[in-house]
């Protein structure tokens, strides 16, 4: 008894659904509104998360590791710091400040320390090298191992390495992500029970028609089809919602906030959703929509009397 | 075609719609199932349909038993059965064309032959002209019409009628008569339950007599003479 669904049957669920969700416009929208609520909220959760992961990417790219030598390491044991730095690919672009080069850095930086800087005996500043770290470099393990090898090389004083910020930074983001999927998540189940409220209210509607569809041999699939399609549209009409609101609201925002205001501005403005994500929010509205109906439609069935 | 072995339909231990009803009606038989009202007959089309199931008994239509048939068996089933019902049960926001359209795409049926047999069956009740109209728009003998035409469409193995003649006067119902008549000389089994004595008398069909839930007379086919109008075949069951 295997049931072929003729093309004709496809045109007629999405017809019959499309025409329903007409009839009942009232309590169609508040089904639709209730998913596009839900996921303007995961969306705005993930633009979020996803601007400060464009910020930590650009942080990680900038980072910088700080070697500083003793002040009476040897051109030999430079040498060596600098083949090991050659040697190694976490380490990028390198460049050797001098003891003189530092004392004249700090000066140029803070020039009413200058006269302070004078009077000390000598040059405080020990020569170093400022080295780039390799994109995605910075949290990997063998960059920890390295900076550690490079502390042990003879000559070297001291290694500064500050991407504590960047870690703090990168749970923030996950943190973002996680509240961002749980109260998403949440909503968009409660929009999956308003859905199947719905697609309940709409099968009472039309249950004289199910009754008659039944009696002359229609199959179940084909009796929920319509249904079933009917709550996939709201879904993907919710989706489409969230998605013109979510973009809405970030050229808005995006025109209303000065961009002097660089760290906010780089914080949550770099840019809008990739499409890998408006993809996965698309889809998240559709599967709410379809499992509120399916919630609706498995409940119904002929039991004979 | 259709067997009831010991059938007993009880609703509540104070209401049995049938009771030990047993007969036969085979394949091609066209058959009058009569009786006042309240004597079962819609509870016992239901049965055959398996709109319900029986309290104690078997039915076995078509070579299968009704009670051991699985529920995703049931459309295929009913596909093979045309029912009139004595509502009509048309839907009124269709037109008429929708309304035979409709049993088509629920059986899965191509659109392109929905025209073409929405239009012969309409045809066959003398009703080609009215496909675009709305059900409310047609007298009720009309939508009589239509329902029957919904019921021919699929030609089906047994026709079932529930009072079909109720709303017509009785030119109308002698047509309506002819239309099952020439289903049955089609190859349909058909079963029409009717209270209409006149309609009976002239048909000289085979006829099972109900009341309160028990068959209390059956009559052969006959090709005699016809009783005269208001005179009883039956049992008096005033």
């Amino acid at each position: 008894m295997n049931e072929q669904i003729p093309s004709n049957i496809l045109v007629y669920f999405f017809r019959e659904a499309f025409r329903r969700i007409w009839v009942s416009k009232r309590s169609s929208f508040v089904a639709v509104a209730m998913i596009a609520i839900s996921l303007l909220i995961v969306g705005a959760f993930l633009l979020i998360s996803e601007n400060l992961g464009r910020a930590v990417t650009i942080a990680q790219g900038k980072s910088r590791v700080e070697i500083y030598l003793a002040n009476d390491a040897n051109p030999s044991q430079i040498a060596a710091v600098d083949r090991y730095l050659a040697g190694h690919r976490e380490f990028a672009r390198r460049r050797f400040v001098s003891r003189d080069e530092a004392l004249r850095r700090f000066s140029s930086y803070f020039t009413n320390l200058d006269p302070i800087v004078r009077q000390l005996d000598g040059n405080p500043f020990p020569p170093s090298f400022e080295c780039d770290v390799a994109p995605n470099s910075v949290q990997s393990a063998t960059f920890a191992r390295e900076v550690n090898e490079v502390r042990a090389i003879a000559g070297v004083d001291d290694v500064q390495f500050d991407w504590e910020w960047v870690r703090r930074l990168k749970r923030v983001v996950n943190v973002i992500n996680i509240v961002g999927l749980v109260a998403g998540g949440i909503l968009a189940l409660a929009a999956a029970f308003t859905i199947a409220n719905v697609i309940r209210l709409t099968m009472m509607l039309y249950r004289e028609e199910i009754e008659i569809m039944r009696l002359v041999g229609a199959t179940e699939r084909i009796i929920r089809g319509p249904f079933l399609v009917e709550g996939l549209l709201q879904g993907i009409l919710g989706s489409l919602l969230a998605l013109i609101l979510l973009f809405t609201a970030f050229l808005v925002a995006r025109r209303l906030l000065p961009p002097a205001n660089a760290l906010v501005w780089s914080f949550l403005f770099n840019g809008f959703l990739p499409w890998q994500k408006i993809a996965a929010l698309i889809a998240g509205g559709t599967i709410a929509g379809y499992f509120g109906s399916w919630l609706s439609v498995r409940e119904s069935g002929e039991e004979p009397a | 075609m259709i067997h009831f072995y010991h059938v007993t339909k009880r609703f509540d231990a104070y209401s049995t719609a049938l009771h030990d009803v047993t007969f036969h009606i085979e394949k091609g038989e066209f058959v009058f199932l009569t009786g006042p009202s309240g004597a079962g007959k819609s509870t016992l089309l239901k049965l055959i349909l398996r709109q319900m199931r029986p309290t104690e008994g078997q039915i076995v239509v078509n070579g299968r038993n009704l009670n051991a048939m699985k529920r995703s068996h049931l459309p295929y089933f009913r596909r093979e059965i045309g029912m009139v019902f004595q509502d009509f049960k048309l839907i009124e926001r269709m037109t008429i064309f929708e309304n035979l359209s409709f049993i088509l795409t629920a059986i899965g049926l191509s659109a392109k032959e929905h025209k073409k047999k929405a239009y012969g069956a309409l045809r066959a009740v003398n009703l080609q002209h009215k496909i675009n109209y709305y059900p409310l728009q047609l007298s009720g003998g009309e939508q009589q019409r239509v329902a029957i035409a919904r019921a021919l469409i699929n030609d089906p193995l047994m026709l079932i009628a529930d009072e079909p003649t109720g709303n017509l006067d009785p030119d109308l119902a002698q047509e309506v008569l002819e239309i099952f008549s020439d289903a049955n000389l089609r190859g349909s089994t058909v079963l029409l339950a009717t209270h209409d004595r006149d309609l009976i008398q002239r048909s000289h069909r085979r006829v099972i007599a109900l009341d309160h839930g028990r068959i209390v007379d059956e009559k052969p086919a006959t090709a005699e003479k016809p009783a005269a109008r208001g005179e009883s075949m039956f049992v008096n069951w005033s």
